[in-house]
C-alpha cells in the first residue's frame, strides 16, 4: 500500500482520463441532420432518407412527439444550423411556419414536380401542409381516427356500429363491464386529448374560433359537445384521463374495451398477434357523426440550414416516392392517390375501406399556429371537468379566458 | 415475540433472546428491501416478454421469454456505442469534478468561518434553480462556442453542475482534520501544497471515495443536458432510452430491455464499491 | 502514539467499521477524542490568499460553466421573451407581478410544499427506521445495504418508467394484482388524491435508499461510550435512537435534509413521465408549471422569472430550516 504507488496510479488514471475527452469521435463530411418523432412509419421513412442519395449521410433522430418538439423549439429559436430536415405534423407546422423557422418549398415543388410525380399525393394532404398560400412541407403520413370495435362481441349481441354519439354512449354503456370497459378514451394532455376532443367538437357541429380567432368553444353547442365526452367517459378504461394512444391500444388489444376512436396507424397492431389478444376480432367502421380528426406528418426543412435546400427536398421527395411508399401502406394511411387506389391493398389491409371513408369526412384542428399552445389550457380544464372538479361550462369558460389572454398577448386582437 | 419464552433449547437463554429480535428484524428488513426493489425485477420480467404477456391482466409470471428486445437494444440499436460515450464522460467527469472540488474544498476548510459558510452557501444556491431553465442557455451557449457533439461540452458542463455538492461534502471532511495537524507541517517548512497534498488529502480519503461515487451516479444519470448537449456521436444512455417512449408498444419492452442495459453496469459498479461508500460516511461526514 | 480502547459493541455490524477505524490510525483517533464539540482550532492559513488560490479552478469551472447560464436565464426574466412569436421587450418584474397574481402559480406552490414536505417526511422516518433496523442487526447488513441502494443508483427516467409500470391503471403490477385478487383498485394515476399519493411514493422510493445509507453511517459514528452509559441506564432501545443518536447526529441530519429538501423542490422527471401534472392540474409542482410554460407556452421570460422564483424560496426554506437547526451548534455549516 505504498503511498507513491497508489498516487502515482490514480495521477496516471487522472492525467490518462483528461486525455480521453480528446479522442473526438471521427468526423465525417457534414452530413445531413434529421430529427423526427418515432413510430412505426415514421422509422421506415427514415430509414428511406438514409439511403436516398447515395453519397449523402443523413443522420436520423427519432424520439417521442413531445421530446423532438422540445428540442426542435429549442434549435430553431436559437437559429441553430441544425437539424436540417424537421419532423412536423400538420398543427406544428403552422407554428414552424408563422415564426419563419422554416423554408416554403413552393419553388422546389415545382422545379421536381414531374421527377418525383408530386402531383400524385392527395389534395387534401398537400392542402393539410399549406399556410398563407404556400406549401411548407413534404407530406409523410396520413392519419385519421377509426371507430375501432369488437365484431365478435358485437356479433354476439346483434348489434351495428353506432351511427350517432347517443348511439355510442348507449352502445358504451351497454357494453361497460368491471373487467372489460364500454370504451376507450385518450384523455392526457396535450396531444392526446387533442385528438379526441377536437372529434367531440366536430362530431357535434360546434366550432372553436370565431372568424377573428376569438374562442366560441364554450358556447352552448361546445358545452354539449364537451358534456357528451364527459359522459361518455364514465364507461370508459380505467385511467383514461391519464392514457395516451398507447395506453388506449394496450385496453383493446389485452380485451379491456369494447370500442372506441384511435388513430388508423394503430389499427395493423391489432392483428399481431405478438402484442394482441384480440386478432381477427376487431373490425373499424367511420366514427360516429364523423368529422373526426384527421392528421397528417411531414418533413419541414429548417430556414436556417446550410446545407443546399434542393439537396434536402430531393431526399426527401425520395423517401416519399411512390416506390418507396408503397413498402409502408399499412402502417399508415397512404398519401399517394396510386397507393390509395391499389385493389390490392385494400384486400390485404383490413382496415382500408373504413380508413378511406373516414378520409373523407374528417376535420383537421382549426388553422391556429397557437392550437398547441392553447391546447394545453383546454385539456387541461376539460381533464378537471372530467373528474368532476369543476362542471363543464365552468372549465371551458376557464379555458376560453385563458385562451384569449393568450392570443391577446400574441398580438390577436 | 413473547411467546416463545417458554420454550426450551435454541430459542431460549441469552442466545435465544437475541434470536428472537434479530430474525424478525432481518425478516422485516429483507421484506422492505424486496417490497422496494419489486419495480425492478418487475421491469426486468418485462424486458424479456412479448408485448402481450408484458401488459396482460392479471400479471403473468410464466410467459414464454424472448431476447429479442435485448438483442435489439444492443445489436440492432447499437447502444453498446452509447455505453462507452457514458463512461467516457462520467470518468472524465469524475476525475476533474472530484479534483477540483477537493481542492477547493480544502480552501474553504482553511477560511475563517464565517466567509466559508457564506462561500459555501453562495455556491450551493446555484444548485437550486430549476435544471429545466438551464437547457436554452446552454444550448445556445455551446453552440456559439461550436461545443455541442463534443465531449468536452457535456463533461465542462456536468463538471461545473457537480461542483457544489462535492465541495459540501468533502469540506465536512476536511473539517475534521485538526488545525495542529497543518500547523505542524507548515512549521516544518512545508509549501502550501505539500500541506495539502501530504497532510489533508490521506486522512480525507475515504471522503474522497464517496464523493467520487455519488459523481459518478450523477454524471452517468444526467438526461436533460445530456438531451441538449450531445449529438449523434456523444449520444450517453439516458438520451438514448429517452429516445423509444410510445407510439408502439414494442417501444415499451424495447425500453424495458434499455433500461434494465442502462441500469446493470452502474449497479455492478455500486456493488464492487459500495464498502468504501459506507466507510467512508461512517469515517466522518458532517459531524458535531 | 496511543491506541483507543475499543469498547465492546452494541451490534457486530459495526465492528467492520471500527477495524477501519483502527487501521487509520492515531491521526484520526486524535481526531475522534472526546468530547466532539470541542471548539475545533482551525487557523487560517498564514496568509489567506493561498486558501483562495485552492479554490480557483473550482471558481472558474462554476463561474464560466455555470454562472453565464444562470445569468443568462435570469436576465431573461426580465423581458416578455416569447420564442415563439419573437417577441423580446424589456419588462422589468412585470413577470414577477404577473405570475404572484397567478392563481395557478400559487397552487402549483401550495401542491410543490405539499408534496415535498410529505415526501421528506416520509423519506426520513423510513430511513432513520430502517437504518437503525440495520444498525441493530448483526448479519446481512452489508447484503441488505446494498440492494436496499438500488433504486437510488437508477438514471430517474428510467425509475419513472419502473414505476409507470407499477401503478399505471388497469394493467400496472398494482392494479393487476388487485384485480386478479378480486379488489377493485381506485385509479392509481388519474384520481387526483391517489396520483398526488403515488408521486409522494416515487420521489420516497428513489431517495429513501439515501437516507438510509447516510443515517446509517451517521448512526455508526455515534460514540460508543454514551450508548453504554446510556444502556446502563437501563434506557430501552428506541430511547436510545430518540434520546441520545439522533441528536448526536444532527448534522448530519441537517445535512441529508437540507440536500433531500433542494432536490425536491426541482422534482421533475418522475412527476412527469407518471402524470405529467395530471389529472388537470391536482400533480402540477412548480417545477412542471416551468417547464408548461417555457416549452407548451413558450413563454420563456415566464419561466425563467418563476425559475428565480424558486430559487429564492429554496433558498429561504434552506436558510429557515439551517438557522432553526443550528442555534446552538454549527457542524455541517
Amino acid at each position: 500500500m505504498s503511498q507513491v504507488t497508489r498516487r502515482g496510479m490514480l495521477a496516471g488514471a487522472a492525467v490518462g482520463s483528461l486525455a480521453l475527452p480528446l479522442i473526438r469521435p471521427v468526423r465525417a463530411a457534414p452530413t445531413v441532420q434529421m430529427l423526427s418523432h418515432r413510430f412505426p412509419a415514421l422509422e421506415y421513412l427514415a430509414a428511406n432518407m438514409r439511403s436516398a442519395i447515395p453519397g449523402v449521410e443523413v443522420n436520423t433522430q427519432l424520439m417521442p412527439f413531445d421530446k423532438a418538439l422540445e428540442l426542435a423549439t429549442i434549435a430553431f429559436s436559437s437559429k441553430a444550423s441544425s437539424p436540417d430536415i424537421v419532423y412536423a405534423n400538420d398543427s406544428t407546422f403552422l407554428t414552424f411556419a408563422k415564426n419563419g423557422w422554416i423554408r416554403p418549398l413552393d419553388d422546389l415543388w415545382a422545379k421536381h414536380r414531374e421527377e418525383f410525380d408530386l402531383d400524385d399525393f392527395t389534395r387534401t394532404v398537400v392542402a393539410e401542409r399549406s399556410y398563407k398560400g404556400k406549401i411548407w412541407g413534404v407530406p409523410a403520413t396520413s392519419n385519421t381516427l377509426l371507430f375501432f370495435y369488437r365484431k365478435d362481441l358485437f356479433d354476439k349481441a346483434g348489434k351495428q356500429p353506432p351511427k350517432t354519439l347517443a348511439e355510442y354512449r348507449d352502445l358504451a354503456k351497454s357494453f361497460n363491464s368491471p373487467l372489460r370497459a364500454g370504451t376507450i378514451s385518450c384523455l392526457r394532455p396535450v396531444d392526446a386529448a387533442l385528438n379526441e376532443v377536437n372529434y367531440y367538437m366536430g362530431a357535434s357541429g360546434a366550432a372553436w374560433f370565431d372568424d377573428t380567432w376569438h374562442p366560441v368553444f364554450n358556447d352552448a353547442k361546445g358545452v354539449a359537445a364537451i358534456q357528451m365526452l364527459v359522459d361518455i367517459t364514465r364507461y370508459a378504461q380505467q385511467g383514461f384521463t391519464n392514457a395516451a394512444n398507447d395506453e388506449c391500444m394496450i385496453a383493446l388489444q389485452q380485451d379491456a374495451a369494447a370500442m372506441g376512436v384511435q388513430w388508423a396507424t394503430r389499427a395493423l397492431a391489432m392483428d399481431d398477434p405478438k402484442k394482441s389478444r384480440v386478432v381477427d376480432k376487431i373490425d373499424w367502421a367511420v366514427p360516429p357523426q364523423g368529422h373526426q380528426t384527421v392528421g397528417g406528418d411531414g418533413y419541414c426543412i429548417s430556414a436556417f440550414s446550410k446545407q443546399d435546400p434542393d439537396l434536402l427536398f430531393r431526399i426527401l421527395a425520395t423517401a416519399t416516392s411512390q416506390k418507396n411508399l408503397r413498402g409502408a401502406a399499412g402502417m399508415m394511411v397512404p398519401t399517394r392517390t396510386s397507393i390509395l387506389q391499389d385493389a390490392a391493398l385494400r384486400q390485404k389491409f383490413r382496415f382500408f375501406p373504413a380508413a378511406l371513408a373516414a378520409m373523407k369526412v374528417g376535420q383537421t384542428y382549426p388553422k391556429l399556429p397557437e392550437f398547441y399552445s392553447v391546447g394545453q389550457f383546454i385539456t387541461q380544464r376539460i381533464d378537471q371537468a372530467v373528474t368532476g372538479q369543476m362542471t363543464v361550462k365552468a372549465a371551458l369558460d376557464a379555458a376560453a379566458g385563458e385562451t384569449e389572454a393568450y392570443l391577446k398577448g400574441h398580438g390577436y386582437y | 415475540m413473547n411467546a416463545a419464552t417458554t420454550r426450551r433449547g435454541w430459542w431460549s437463554g441469552r442466545a435465544g433472546r437475541r434470536m428472537r429480535t434479530q430474525l424478525p428484524l432481518f425478516l422485516l428488513l429483507c421484506g422492505f428491501t424486496a417490497v422496494n426493489l419489486t419495480p425492478v425485477v418487475w421491469a426486468v420480467l418485462t424486458s424479456f416478454k412479448q408485448p402481450v404477456d408484458a401488459f396482460a391482466v392479471p400479471p403473468r409470471l410464466l410467459f414464454t421469454p424472448t431476447f429479442t428486445f435485448h438483442y435489439q437494444v444492443w445489436v440492432e440499436k447499437a447502444f453498446w456505442h452509447y455505453l462507452i460515450n457514458s463512461v467516457v464522460i462520467s470518468i472524465s467527469t469524475v476525475v476533474i469534478s472530484v479534483s477540483i472540488g477537493t481542492m477547493a474544498a480544502y480552501g474553504l476548510s482553511r477560511l475563517r468561518s464565517n466567509t466559508s459558510r457564506g462561500v459555501l452557501f453562495a455556491i450551493l444556491s446555484m444548485r437550486m434553480f430549476p435544471h429545466v431553465l438551464l437547457a436554452i442557455p446552454f444550448f445556445v451557449l455551446a453552440r456559439m462556442l461550436g461545443l455541442i457533439n463534443t465531449y468536452p461540452a457535456m463533461i465542462l458542463a456536468l463538471v461545473a453542475i457537480n461542483q457544489p455538492f462535492t465541495i459540501w461534502l468533502m469540506r465536512s471532511f476536511f473539517l475534521d482534520v485538526p488545525g495542529e495537524l497543518y500547523e505542524a507541517a507548515e512549521i516544518d517548512g512545508c509549501s502550501a501544497w505539500q500541506v495539502f497534498a501530504r497532510v489533508g488529502l490521506p486522512l480525507v480519503r475515504p471522503g474522497l471515495w464517496v464523493t467520487a461515487l455519488f459523481s459518478l451516479l450523477l454524471a452517468y444519470n444526467e438526461f436533460l443536458l445530456g438531451l441538449v448537449l450531445t449529438g449523434p456521436a456523444t449520444k450517453t444512455l439516458p438520451v438514448a432510452l429517452a429516445e423509444y417512449g410510445a407510439e408502439d408498444i414494442n417501444y415499451w419492452t424495447l425500453s424495458a430491455a434499455a433500461a434494465v442495459g442502462i441500469m446493470l453496469p452502474i449497479v455492478a459498479f455500486m456493488m464492487l464499491l459500495q464498502r468504501h461508500l459506507v466507510r467512508g460516511l461512517s469515517m466522518g461526514a458532517v459531524k458535531g | 502514539m496511543p491506541r483507543r480502547e475499543r469498547p465492546r459493541p452494541i451490534s457486530k455490524g459495526t465492528a467492520i467499521i471500527d477495524d477501519e477505524l483502527a487501521v487509520a490510525g492515531a491521526n484520526v483517533a486524535v481526531a475522534a477524542q472526546p468530547p466532539r464539540r470541542a471548539v475545533r482550532r482551525r487557523r487560517p492559513l498564514g496568509s489567506a490568499s493561498s486558501a483562495w488560490l485552492f479554490l480557483l479552478p473550482s471558481a472558474a469551472a462554476l463561474l464560466g460553466v455555470l454562472l453565464v447560464p444562470l445569468a443568462y436565464a435570469m436576465w431573461l426574466s426580465l423581458f416578455d421573451y416569447d420564442i415563439g412569436a419573437g417577441i423580446d421587450r424589456f419588462i422589468g418584474l412585470g413577470n414577477y407581478s404577473a405570475l404572484l397574481a397567478d392563481q395557478q402559480f400559487w397552487d402549483s406552490l401550495g401542491r410543490t410544499v405539499l408534496i415535498v414536505v410529505s415526501a421528506v417526511t416520509l423519506e426520513f422516518t423510513l430511513g432513520l427506521l430502517v437504518a437503525y433496523g440495520l444498525y441493530r442487526l448483526t448479519f446481512g447488513v452489508r447484503t441488505l445495504n446494498l440492494l436496499m441502494f438500488m433504486p437510488n443508483v437508477i438514471t430517474p427516467v428510467v425509475a419513472a418508467l419502473f414505476l409507470r409500470w407499477i401503478f399505471v391503471s388497469r394493467w400496472g403490477l398494482l392494479s393487476g394484482i388487485l384485480i386478479g385478487l378480486g379488489i377493485f383498485p381506485p385509479d392509481f394515476l388519474g384520481d387526483p388524491a391517489w396520483a398526488r399519493a403515488v408521486v409522494i411514493l416515487s420521489d420516497a422510493w428513489q431517495f429513501t435508499p439515501f437516507m438510509i445509507l447516510v443515517l446509517y453511517a451517521g448512526l455508526n459514528t455515534v460514540d460508543q461510550s454514551q450508548i453504554e452509559a446510556a444502556q446502563i441506564d437501563g434506557a430501552g432501545p428506541w430511547t436510545l435512537l430518540l434520546r441520545i443518536m439522533v441528536p448526536a447526529i444532527r448534522p448530519l441530519i441537517a445535512f441529508v435534509l437540507a440536500i433531500r429538501l433542494m432536490d425536491a423542490f426541482r422534482f421533475f422527471d418522475q412527476i412527469y413521465v407518471l402524470t405529467a401534472g395530471g389529472p388537470g392540474t391536482s400533480t402540477e409542482t412548480i417545477t412542471l408549471y416551468t417547464y408548461a410554460l417555457a416549452f407548451r407556452l413558450l413563454q420563456v421570460g415566464k419561466a425563467s422569472a418563476l425559475g428565480v422564483i424558486t430559487l429564492l424560496i429554496v433558498a429561504a426554506v434552506i436558510l429557515g430550516m439551517v438557522m432553526t437547526l443550528y442555534r446552538r451548534d454549527r457542524g455541517a455549516f
